[in-house]
């Protein structure tokens, strides 16, 4: 016997219609915007063998809804939209020429570990720009990430790009240990400057690079932040990941988006598969980044071909809870009109069929009332659901 | 706006004296009423007087902006956040405690049972530092009871004097960590309010300095 029946289980949630109504809208707003930039939709199944994210070390296996087929075999519910993509394009698509520019929409299934009430189920959109490398295809998924946010309403929006390479460079010019980078690496994530100093300390750096080091943590901007760093820098890789944000800085320059980039060399990411850049969106009124992406070379080889990839996803649910929070007003009508008619009168029903036909041409939702409804109910059923016009038909066929 | 959320108790006081002195007006703050929600507009300061252990939840969800809290319950909770300032004062350890007699023979002691306030600590000392595996009680209040009526082998739980150690024969064992007040801040806050969140923090680091000195 079960308690549960009425409720959802936890980390999951029905959406109301008029929600509904506008994710969906929200969802064909973000497809328009991908196939406008000349992405291909795939579907895949929803149903994965864990494999592909355990066996490759991208995800942890803690993280993912598990279960087995009939085989015994452990499958999971799809965790992110990269790792099947990645999957489908080495192996349906291994013929294709590069490169490849593919899109999702779809519902993930996670546990966060990060704690209770934050969703464990949501709808992500994304896409994945694949056998393409270099600060123009960076810029060409950033900018289609910004276009996806401004298409369903965000307006609000801070784009904040890093590169994990940036640090690795540094890393090595400094002479840190393993150990000591890893330290240091935490605290950039915390922004923990104790951390950064006493490990500073300890590792034996001068004032200059412990204070290069502090800079990741408070320096966010533009143009400037760049070359601020460029005159702390020796190292080649460091360099060239530098002279490739500035290029993006360009690029966004030209879509007309720099408004909406910060530069954040703080920026590592927890997720170990990024290798290039890595960014992240921010609106107001919720306390959660709606937009995380970068460039992870390295993945596709592990599917057996080498490809370099970067992609973004966004996550509709959270974007929605924004946009209602930030004042969104969803449209509460059922229906745009209801045509009503009188069941006695002999020919009416003929009559209100027709009319309904002829009113779905011009409207997009007309109930056409198979309840029995009088005149007087028709009203007061279409007052209280919000329905702007009523018709009723008490005329039959002209005798 | 900035909303900072406040672990209620002495905590409070110092996390409003040090604001003050870096120039901000808290008086919101100080008033004594059973609100939990003290707001003054003109000084762009909202405080939510809110139970430690829920500190780290308000201000990773972005309910708060900023945060203070101890670092025992920010290991304890393991929020995603960004932990700017240790603010140095409420100043103690968390340590694994026994009988005195069990000095530099914890080791020694297979399967042990701990008794603490602090399961996520004491499961992350144990199992990722120490590479043991312990079974963990939880318990509310008075864990000092724990090795003395025979519940557990030890404890993990914060000392500061030691005294209530002591007064129950029991000594501190190993520490597992070094805790004091820290400011927190939400991801998106410092992105989005960098502009009063940033100076906010360079003002709090400056006093602290002068403080120092």
């Amino acid at each position: 016997m079960s308690n549960n029946k009425f409720y959802t289980p936890d980390g999951f949630t029905d959406q109301l219609p008029e929600v509904c109504a506008f994710k969906r809208e929200a969802e064909n707003k973000l497809r328009n915007v991908f196939i406008g930039n000349g992405y291909r939709e795939i579907e895949t199944p929803g149903v994965e063998y864990c494999d592909i994210y355990t066996s490759t070390d991208l995800v942890n296996a803690e993280s993912l809804y598990k279960f087995c087929d009939q085989k015994g075999r452990l499958l999971c519910a799809r965790y992110d939209g990269t790792v099947p993509a990645v999957r489908f394009a080495t192996n349906l698509l291994k013929d294709e020429p590069l490169p490849l520019r593919l899109f999702y929409v779809e519902n993930m299934y996670r546990f966060n570990q990060t704690g209770g009430g934050k969703q464990n189920g949501f709808t992500q959109g994304g896409v994945e720009f694949m056998g393409a490398e270099g600060s123009e295809a960076d810029g060409e998924v950033i900018s289609i990430a910004i276009e996806s946010a401004l298409a369903i309403g965000i307006k609000d929006l801070q784009i904040s790009i890093g590169q994990v390479r940036f640090f690795e460079g540094l890393a090595c010019q400094l002479g840190l240990s393993e150990e000591d980078r890893i330290l240091i690496k935490n605290a950039i994530q915390q922004k923990d400057s104790v951390m950064i100093e006493n490990t500073a300390r300890k590792a034996g750096l001068d004032a200059r690079d412990t204070e290069t080091l502090m800079m990741l943590i408070e320096c966010q901007g533009g143009y400037e932040v760049i070359e601020q760093f460029r005159a702390r820098v020796t190292d080649p890789e460091a360099l060239k990941a530098l002279d490739g944000l500035k290029d993006i800085l360009d690029i966004m320059d030209e879509y007309g988006y720099l408004k909406y980039i910060t530069v954040d060399l703080g920026l590592i990411g927890v997720e170990n598969y990024y290798t290039g850049i890595i960014f992240k969106g921010y609106t107001y009124e919720v306390g959660f980044p709606i937009i995380g992406g970068g460039r992870y070379d390295n993945v596709a080889e592990l599917f057996g071909r080498k490809m370099e990839a970067v992609g973004f996803s966004m996550s509709l649910t959270l974007a929605i809870t924004a946009l209602m929070r930030q004042g969104l007003e969803l449209k509460k009508e059922q229906a745009s009109v209801i045509v009503g008619y009188d069941r006695a009168v002999k020919g009416a029903r003929a009559k209100a069929i027709a009319l309904a036909k002829a009113l779905r041409e011009e409207y997009t939702s007309v109930i056409l009332d198979s309840s029995g409804m009088s005149e007087e109910e028709l009203d007061q059923y279409s007052d209280l659901n919000n329905i702007p016009a009523t018709f009723y038909v008490n005329e039959g066929e002209e005798s | 706006m900035i909303t900072i959320a406040l672990s209620k108790g002495r905590l409070a006081e110092q996390a409003l004296d040090i604001l003050e002195k870096a120039g901000y007006d808290v008086s919101a703050g100080r008033e004594k009423s059973r609100k939990l929600i003290l707001e003054d507009e003109k000084a762009g300061l909202r405080f939510i007087m809110a139970k430690p252990a829920d500190v780290p939840t308000y201000v990773e969800y972005g309910a708060a902006d900023l945060g203070v809290v101890g670092k025992d319950t920010l290991l304890e909770e393991g929020r995603d956040l960004y932990e700017v300032i240790d603010l140095g004062y409420g100043k103690c350890r968390m340590c694994v405690c026994g009988p005195a007699e069990l000095k530099d023979k914890l080791d020694t002691i297979p399967n042990k049972r701990v008794v603490t306030k602090y399961p996520n600590i004491t499961r992350h000392y144990f199992e990722d530092i120490k590479k043991e595996s312990v079974e963990i009680i939880k318990l509310h209040g008075s864990v000092e009871l724990g090795p003395l009526i025979g519940l557990s082998e030890v404890i993990v739980d914060i000392v500061e004097s030691g005294r209530t150690l002591y007064e129950n024969g029991l000594d501190v064992l190993e520490t597992v960590a070094d805790i004091s007040a820290r400011v927190v801040v939400n991801r998106v806050s410092m992105q989005m309010k960098a502009d009063e969140i940033k100076p906010m923090i360079a003002k709090i680091r400056e006093q602290l300095a002068k403080q120092e000195v």
